[in-house]
């Protein structure tokens, strides 16, 4: 265990970056992070990206980050069984357990050749403080668990399968899957996300909105495509929604699109709610407005989007990540902070805000600029007061 | 080993999991191939929906392409015809508008007499009895069906076939697996018990856990000299004679892995030009020739690892084109001719521009379960077996 530390020069009395402690091979996070409201924690899978995933626990009462134990040991997986990292967020049950799944994140995972050290499958995966991990079994055989969301009412877990993008309902209960067919074709959109209800969404190969809808047992597909900027690539399209953060008073989910539209979606209980362009993630001038890339979103105590433009190569100021600040009643888009991406390549993460509104993001560094060597480490962000030390 | 992790597994990881996909292997791209977007739920285009459009009968007349689906449990399967030079759907016809009940039309189609094409349907699982249609493209594309009924009473049709002069039909009943001739001038069926599966073969899918679905026939051919060849359960290829109306059982057994001898089922023939009858294993994906005068079965090896072999079709190259694999792992396009042998082209990958994505966005095909030829052999047709199906199509060179 090791309390939250300031990293580097940049940090300041509303930023910090705390470190991973006790995995010296740890190279990034992948949207693996959740929020556990029951114990205001924060749970990160962190990964060597080849074959160990450290689950971590922040404790935002006390400030400190704790390595719980490696997915491998704690799940009982033999070598056959390897898991490349944790793409999933992270999401909590009331009763203080979390579930995530575990992906293969090699091409050694994809079932082209029968690979003598191919990938079993991704799992379900179940953890809490009081009785450790428990694995839920594999979601489809041969595929990855990209994504999975949670109905906290009735405990149904949601999945998106790679490469085959199968969507997947999950009841722990009766230990039963059901495969509800592909949705996607030469992409595996990353996210998906609930609303108030229960009913989970993803998007088709159009980015048209996909709800599985509770009440009915179904899939709803509406009618539409999301909002998008003219002259948006294809290859944009079919890699629909990079990341979330729901506002429940006011009945919005905030969406960010890979065509880098800011969205905001009206759920209704049954159906498919309204949808309202908010334009662009930021002003890209002579760009494409379609470019930035924004794979993460967090909404404040005060109702503001935050988020960091950046990552994979695609930022939008030269080398540079930016934080930035999204006034929902004004429309007004700040840049609050730039970091150099020697410090801040990457953040993922989205709606995960503690107690006293902190907000936190899965981010990695890469100290030399060069290749992918990288470390990870999370970001905590106070946008209205100073954190606390 | 750290170091070695450091500067080459990592960066080649990064690669792997960036967005969009980027890997170690290439699609099948070729000039020109596209695809048709079939299935798309509430739309206002001319589109199948979910669950009920698993593309498990697919044939090419001139510029157009029918199509005969697979449904889920419960669901009804569609007719639909598209037009390669319009890339688009031109018509649907739901099954249930004429025959209720129905689960899938997986037989493929055969030529009979004039326009005619037939296929066989099969029921729900209570309910498996299954009707022979004749089908036909009437004037603007509009499909007409026409039941025939019920040719082997409560079962299903898993296999189908036409002789030469589009006169008669030659079948395989679900779940008995029953020989059947339809004639279909008289529309008189007769029924043959010589190739159902015995009692030691249904033991032995049992100890297998597989069920007919895997041991029953899943293809038919004729040869140049009228004999009507297919499998039985025990890895077994007959040959039916329709003027003696007589059996016989080939010497020569299906190709096998060792101890795998249950699963053999051939589920895909062509016919070479030359008359050679080229089959494909589903139990280990194997491709075989038949000389029909020898009547000596040639083992030609595997195009990939996996089993399955689901379908064959002669383009205007010259080549043999194929679909290995599938489920659980993804179907792989393939090529095969005598003197280069087996190309694995693995998952293709064309561009799909429809209304609303005039821009175009890729598609790759996993599962794939049927392909067809153009008469002229310039287009290969694939059909997909998901729970949203499209059409993935690719010119032929000379």
């Amino acid at each position: 265990m090791c309390a939250a530390t300031a990293f580097a020069q940049k940090t300041d009395k509303n930023v910090a970056f705390i470190e991973y402690p006790d995995f010296p091979e740890a190279h990034s996070t992948w949207g693996s992070i959740g929020y556990n409201a029951a114990s205001n924690t924060v749970h990160i899978g962190v990964t060597n990206h080849a074959n160990n995933i450290g689950l971590y626990t922040f404790d935002a009462t006390t400030n400190a980050m704790k390595l719980n134990g490696f997915i491998k040991d704690l799940a009982h997986l033999r070598p056959y069984q390897w898991q490349g990292k944790v793409h999933s967020k992270i999401v909590a049950a009331p009763d203080g357990s979390i579930f995530f799944s575990t992906d293969g994140g090699e091409s050694r995972e994809e079932y082209l050749m029968e690979h003598p050290q191919g990938y079993a499958g991704g799992f379900f995966m179940k953890w809490n403080p009081k009785t450790g991990l428990q694995n839920l079994g594999i979601g489809m055989q041969y595929e990855s668990i990209k994504d999975v969301d949670i109905d906290p009412k009735t405990g149904t877990i949601y999945g998106i399968t790679y490469p085959q993008a199968h969507f997947l309902v999950y009841n722990p209960e009766k230990n039963q899957v059901r495969d509800l067919g592909r949705l996607a074709s030469s992409h595996v959109p990353r996210v998906l996300f609930t609303d108030w209800w229960g009913n989970c969404y993803y998007v088709d190969w159009r980015q048209r909105l996909v709800k599985y809808e509770k009440d009915s047992d179904s899939l709803v597909f509406a009618r539409e495509s999301l909002p998008a900027f003219p002259g948006t690539p294809g290859s944009k399209i079919i890699t629909g929604i990079t990341a979330y953060a729901k506002d429940e008073a006011k009945g919005i989910i905030y969406l960010i699109t890979y065509g880098a539209k800011l969205i905001a979606f009206h759920p209704e209980k049954n159906g498919i709610g309204k949808v309202e362009d908010l334009g662009g993630v930021i002003e890209t001038d002579k760009a494409n407005a379609w470019g930035p890339y924004v794979p993460n979103l967090n909404i404040g105590k005060n109702g503001k989007l935050y988020y960091i433009i950046g990552g994979h190569g695609n930022y939008v100021l030269k080398d540079k990540t930016v934080l930035v600040e999204y006034n929902p009643a004004t429309h007004k888009k700040t840049i609050l902070r730039e970091y150099p991406i020697t410090e801040i390549t990457e953040a993922t993460g989205c709606d995960i805000r503690d107690k006293d509104g902190n907000l936190y993001f899965a981010a990695r560094r890469n100290p030399s600029g060069l290749g992918d060597s990288t470390r990870p480490f999370m970001i905590q962000f106070n946008p209205e007061k100073e954190l606390r030390k | 080993m750290r170091n070695l992790t450091k500067k080459i597994l990592f960066p080649a990881l990064y690669l792997a999991c960036s967005a969009p996909l980027l890997a170690q292997y290439t699609f099948f791209t070729p000039k020109d191939a596209f695809v048709i977007e079939v299935s798309l739920p509430n739309s206002a285009e001319k589109r199948l929906p979910m669950y009920r459009n698993a593309i498990t009968s697919l044939t090419v007349q001139g510029d157009r392409i029918l199509g005969g689906t697979t449904a889920k449990e419960g669901l009804s399967p569609y007719l639909f015809v598209a037009s390669i030079s319009g890339r688009k759907v031109t018509a649907l016809k739901d099954l249930q508008d004429i025959i209720p009940g129905q689960k899938s039309i997986a037989t493929g189609f055969c030529k009979g007499a004039g326009n005619h094409l037939f296929a066989g349907t099969m029921g729900q699982k209570n309910q498996p009895a299954g009707h022979l249609l004749q089908v036909s493209i009437g004037n603007e594309n509009a499909i007409e069906v026409k039941d025939l009924g019920v040719p082997v009473a409560g079962e299903g049709i898993f296999t189908l076939l036409s002789n030469k002069q589009g006169t008669e039909l030659y079948g395989i009943s679900y779940p008995g697996g029953r020989f059947f001739t339809y004639n279909i001038a008289t529309k008189k069926t007769q029924v043959f018990d010589q190739v159902a599966p015995k009692e030691k073969h249904l033991k032995d899918a049992h100890d297998f856990a597989i069920g007919p679905e895997v041991y029953l026939c899943k293809a038919l051919v004729q040869d140049n000299a009228g004999l009507v060849y297919g499998s039985t359960a025990g890895n077994r290829v007959f040959a039916f004679d329709p003027a003696k109306k007589s059996f016989q059982f080939l010497e020569t057994p299906l190709p096998a892995v060792w101890g795998r001898e249950v699963l053999g089922q051939v589920e895909a023939w062509a016919k070479a030009p030359d008359g050679k009858l080229y089959g494909g294993n589903a139990g280990d994906g194997q491709l075989f020739v038949l000389n029909s005068v020898t009547k000596k079965i040639k083992n030609l090896g595997k195009p990939m690892m996996m089993g399955r072999l689901q379908a064959l079709a002669f383009a205007r190259d010259g080549k043999l084109y194929g679909l290995a694999g599938g489920a659980p792992g993804y179907s792989h396009l393939f090529s095969y001719d005598e003197n280069a042998g087996f190309v694995d082209l693995g998952n293709p990958e064309f561009k799909m521009v429809e209304p609303g994505i005039e821009q175009g966005i890729l598609w790759r095909g996993f599962q794939l379960s049927t392909l067809a030829a153009s008469a002229d052999g310039k287009y290969v047709v694939m059909g997909e077996d998901e729970a949203l199906s499209q059409l993935m199509i690719f010119p032929v060179g000379q």
